[in-house]
Parts: structure tokens; C-alpha cells; sequence
């Protein structure tokens, strides 16, 4: 993984890991409490990272 | 007046007032303290003018408990102590570091920020400072804090010529006082070690420790057995509530833009909690220092952002097109909560070339300190999200709950309390003077006496007391 991250190019690493659907399955997202009100300013932990809800659109 | 030897030392005749023990920035500050206010001081240096293998042997020692560095490695034992090897951050204990916290015990000192300020100019001199700037609040959690990266004064150089001068001052070399004898009222004379043998029994008015945040409590605790209990006639806190600053690299950050935050010349910038957040938590104080990253890291944490959250790591990458610097390590340093179980005692088995018992030094991180770098690095991480200045990414084995790494950094080399002050003479040892409870002549100076270690360097506090020690002294001396 980490040779083939050193020979992308920064966007395409992003562009690449963002068009992979599969990766939707990983997105270890949060559930709102009240769906019909999700508040993107919330602040969520996933996999370590210290997120704004919105983040994970 | 420098003497190379206790023996060239007793030929000239010099009567002294008061002893210090060690050379190191407590030992010479106050040692160029009691000079200038006329009184004759002696200043017994166990080491040389130079690093020597055999003077750095008399510091073995062993550590049982969390892993630590070897105890003849994280100190040196020549003229100008560890000062020959400091790095040189500097910042004074905040005034919250000295008031007691209902969640952590035996928390708080007996003086506070205030008692220290006046010798602040002092020490900026000795060390060689710039003004320090006030705290700048990033959100109500979250301070940016000033660690001033100084030249590293060694104590040792810088003061050689002036102390070698000074006519009320003599430092001797290679004079190693193995041993406090007291009578439970007073010190009445120290046991010397010089040239590898005995070198009797040394007097004088008053004595004063400053034989490093390990050595002193050593020096102490055999002193006190010795004597049967007439050097520290309270001893139940001798040794206890030792502390370190644990430091390990807990995460790392991607920043909108890094000279959002003031940085110094080597591009970091420091954060620390507030007391409310520290109260709503229930935590220690730490730092967080923000290192800038290396770029090979930082794509490899874009790639980690795009799992979770592939809008906010596409921005990220703009960020990263636009600027070179976009990321950092954060490494972060604590305060250990005070525990009386952390504590330097004697080894029963191993002794030094003069016969003292070497270090054992029980030293164990607590749960509340693993609850200080996980909600520490979520405080920060909040604050940057919640401002949009960036995104934090906690390291797993925080986040999991893993052991501590055995690799990194562990901690800061500064060895803080076992001879704390206080006025409860079962949780202390000095008073609020630096001076040993029910002994009349016996002084303690350095981060010995630290009652908690706050989250920044000791050195800069240290100097201070020591400041204010050599006045107290000079005025106890002059009465
Ligand atoms: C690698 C490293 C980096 C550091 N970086 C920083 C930093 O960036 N900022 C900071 O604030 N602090 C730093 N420190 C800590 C700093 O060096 C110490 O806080 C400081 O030196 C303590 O001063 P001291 O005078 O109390 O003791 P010491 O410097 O330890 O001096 C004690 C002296 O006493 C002598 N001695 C010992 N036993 C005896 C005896 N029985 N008889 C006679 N003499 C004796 C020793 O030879 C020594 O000269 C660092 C330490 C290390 C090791």
C-alpha cells in the first residue's frame, strides 16, 4: 500500500480512495440519535479521527 | 575560587558559612546568591570540570516499574550538572500548577505563582530569556502557551570565570559528599568522598542539597539511616511522590493553515488545557507540542482521512497542493498526578565505589495520567475541529487502550519531588523556605521539592526558587 500511495500523486491518492464504493462499507460512521436532525456541526470520533459531523459527507 | 581538589581546597583556609552541595543551576544560583550578599559559601561538586566515566559510574542505579531511561543516562555528574546537556526549554509553572485540584490528590503548594515572580527578572538573565508572551486563548479549552527555546545555559561555563573570581565563593571539584550527619535538630557536618577514598567530616553553619531530582532524595534517605532518623526527622514522605513529565507522540494533525498559531524558529507551537477544562474533565495539565511533518506523512494521512471522511481529505489535499506545510506530529507531555508510591528508595543490594546504596526508583504511570492524553488529545482535536483550524488524528494504541510505546521519547529527563514541600509533615519534607521540617540548618534546593510538576520544563522554576532560596537565606544569615 505504501509503494503504491508513493507513486500517485497526492489528488489522485484522494480521487482514487474517494471513487472506490467499496469504501462506504469502512466508514464507520456515527448514527444521529434523531436522523431527521443531524447537526453537522456535532463533533464525532471515527477511526481515531476527531471529525465535524459534516466531515463525513 | 575554584579548587580543583578537597585537598588544595583545605590548604587555602577558606571558612564558609553555608555548604551546597552540587553545582548544577540550583547549586550555582544560589551559591552566586549568599556571594553577593557577602557571605562565604563552599560549594562541594562531586564531579570535575568534564564528563568523566568514572564520576558518571557513581549514578547507576536501577528502575523497577514503567520502562525509564538508565539512571546514569538521564544525568550528569560534572560541574554544571545536567545543565551540560539541557535542551533549554523554558517556561515558569503556571499559577495553576500550584493550587490544589479536588480530583487529583495531594495536589497543591504551600506558595503560590506569586511567591516566585519577583525573581523572574533573575532568572531571565541567568538563562538567557526574552520576555515571556501571556497565554492566548484558542477556544475555552485550549490555550496556546509559550515554551521559550533558549541557548541552554550551561551553568558550568557561563559562571566559571565569575565564580573562580568571587572571593566569598569557593566551588571544589571532585568532592563528593557521601553523607548528612545530623541530630535531629542539626546538619552537624558531611561525610566526604575525593580521591577515592575518605576525606573526613566537613563543617559548616548551614547546608544545602542541590545534588539533582534523584541524588538529593538518595543523599537523604542514607543520610537519615545513618544518623537514625537526625537528618529528615520526619521522614514519611522522603523519597515519595517522585515525578516525570511522560512524553509520547499521541496523534497527529492536519491544519487549514499552519501559521494560523504563532510558531518559534524551529516551526512548533505549544498547547496546554485551561483550569476549566481541567476541572469539567478531571484531569492533569499537559502540553501538546505541534512538530512539523514530514511530507511522506503527511500523504499518508490524507489516505487515512479519505476512509473515514473523503470530502474533508479532499480539502485537505487543496491545503496540501497550496501549502508545504500542512501537517504535524503531536507529541504530548503530562503532569503525573502525585502518587506516594512513586518513590526513590536505597537498593539493599548495590552500593557505589564509596559504599552509599545506589537508586531504586519505583515509577509507574497511573490511570488518571492515561485519562489525560486520551481526553487531552480529544480537547485539542475538538477545539481545531469546532474552529475549522483543522482535524486531529488520535493514535490507535491511545484510542484502544494499548500499552505505552517502548520506542519513543517516554519522558523529559526531569526528575521532580521526593522532598516535596509542604506544611503537613507526613506528605512533605520542607516547608514553604526550603527547609527540612524540625531540622534548624538543613536546606533543599531544586525540583526535589516540587509538590506537582505542572507540564512544562523545571529548569525555569527551579532557578527561581533557587533565587529565592539564596535571599531567604542571605536574610536568615544576616539576622
Ligand atoms: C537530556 C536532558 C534534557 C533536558 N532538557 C531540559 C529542558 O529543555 N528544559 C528544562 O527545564 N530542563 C531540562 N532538563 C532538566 C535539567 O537539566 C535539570 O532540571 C537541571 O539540570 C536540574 O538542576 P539541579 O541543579 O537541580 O541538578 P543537576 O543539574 O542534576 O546538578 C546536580 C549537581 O550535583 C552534583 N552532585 C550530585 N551528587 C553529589 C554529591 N553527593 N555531592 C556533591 N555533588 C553532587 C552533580 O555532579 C551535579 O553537578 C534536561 C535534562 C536532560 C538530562
Amino acid at each position: 500500500m505504501s509503494r503504491f500511495i508513493s507513486k500517485m500523486s497526492r489528488r489522485a491518492i484522494v480521487q482514487a480512495l474517494i471513487a472506490l464504493p467499496a469504501l462506504s462499507l469502512f466508514r464507520n460512521q456515527a448514527a444521529p440519535a434523531n436522523p431527521g436532525e443531524i447537526d453537522p456541526d456535532e463533533i464525532v470520533e471515527i477511526n481515531g479521527w476527531i471529525l465535524r459531523r459534516s466531515d463525513l459527507a | 575560587m575554584i579548587f580543583d581538589s578537597y585537598e588544595a581546597y583545605r590548604q587555602a583556609g577558606f571558612k564558609p558559612k553555608v555548604c551546597i552541595l552540587g553545582s548544577g543551576p540550583a547549586g550555582t544560583t544560589i551559591a552566586r546568591k549568599l556571594g553577593a550578599a557577602g557571605i562565604p559559601v563552599v560549594v562541594l561538586e562531586a564531579g570535575s570540570r568534564e564528563f568523566s566515566d568514572e564520576s558518571q559510574d557513581f549514578y547507576r542505579g536501577k528502575t523497577v516499574g514503567d520502562f525509564y531511561f538508565d539512571l546514569d543516562i538521564t544525568r550528569l555528574r560534572f560541574m554544571g550538572g545536567s545543565s551540560n546537556h539541557w535542551a533549554g526549554w523554558c517556561r515558569v509553572l503556571d499559577s495553576q500548577d500550584f493550587e490544589p485540584k479536588a480530583w487529583a490528590p495531594d495536589t497543591g503548594w504551600p506558595i503560590s505563582r506569586a511567591d516566585i515572580e519577583p525573581y523572574l527578572g533573575e532568572v531571565h538573565d541567568i538563562l538567557e530569556l526574552p520576555d515571556f508572551r501571556p497565554d492566548v486563548p484558542v477556544s475555552d479549552d485550549i490555550r496556546w502557551v509559550q515554551l521559550i527555546k533558549s541557548p541552554a545555559v550551561r551553568f558550568g561555563e557561563k559562571f566559571a570565570d565569575e565564580l573562580d573570581k568571587n572571593k566569598n565563593i569557593a566551588v571544589v571539584l571532585n568532592t563528593y559528599a557521601t553523607e548528612l550527619i545530623g541530630d535531629g535538630r542539626r546538619v552537624t557536618g558531611a561525610k566526604l568522598w575525593s580521591n577515592g577514598q575518605d576525606a573526613g567530616t566537613f563543617t559548616a553553619d548551614y547546608f544545602v542539597t542541590c545534588t539533582g531530582g534523584l541524588e538529593n532524595s538518595r543523599l537523604l534517605l542514607w543520610s537519615n539511616e545513618r544518623s537514625n532518623g537526625g537528618v529528615v526527622p520526619n521522614a514519611a514522605a522522603l523519597g515519595r511522590y517522585w515525578m516525570e513529565h511522560p512524553t509520547f507522540q499521541g496523534g497527529n494533525a492536519i491544519l487549514a493553515n499552519y501559521s494560523e498559531f504563532e510558531v518559534d524558529a524551529s516551526n512548533e507551537a505549544f498547547f496546554s488545557p485551561t483550569l476549566v477544562a481541567m476541572e469539567r474533565l478531571q484531569i492533569m495539565n499537559f502540553g501538546i507540542r505541534l512538530i512539523e511533518s514530514p511530507y511522506p506523512n503527511v500523504k499518508k494521512l490524507i489516505a487515512d482521512l479519505a476512509c473515514t471522511a473523503p470530502n474533508m481529505a479532499e480539502w485537505m489535499s487543496t491545503q496540501l497542493d497550496q501549502r508545504l506545510r500542512c501537517a504535524a506530529q503531536l507529541y504530548v507531555a503530562w503532569e503525573q498526578a502525585p502518587l506516594a508510591s512513586n518513590q526513590i528508595e536505597l537498593s539493599k543490594t548495590d552500593v557505589d565505589h564509596a559504599g552509599v546504596p545506589r537508586i531504586e526508583l519505583h515509577w509507574k504511570k497511573s490511570p488518571l495520567e492515561r485519562r489525560t492524553l486520551l481526553e487531552g488529545l480529544r480537547l485539542f482535536g475538538t477545539t481545531l475541529a469546532q474552529k475549522n483550524l483543522g482535524r486531529v488524528r488520535i493514535d490507535e494504541w491511545i484510542s484502544n487502550g494499548g500499552d505505552y510505546p517502548t520506542n519513543e521519547e517516554t519522558a523529559g529527563h526531569h526528575h521532580m519531588g521526593g522532598i516535596r514541600m509542604g506544611t503537613d509533615v507526613l506528605k512533605s519534607v520542607v516547608d514553604a523556605n526550603c527547609k527540612v521540617h524540625g531540622m534548624d540548618n538543613l536546606y533543599v534546593g531544586g525540583s526535589s521539592v516540587f509538590c506537582t510538576s505542572g507540564q512544562c520544563n523545571p529548569t525555569t522554576t527551579i532557578t527561581a526558587l533557587a533565587c529565592r532560596l539564596g535571599e531567604h537565606l542571605s536574610k536568615v544569615i544576616a539576622v
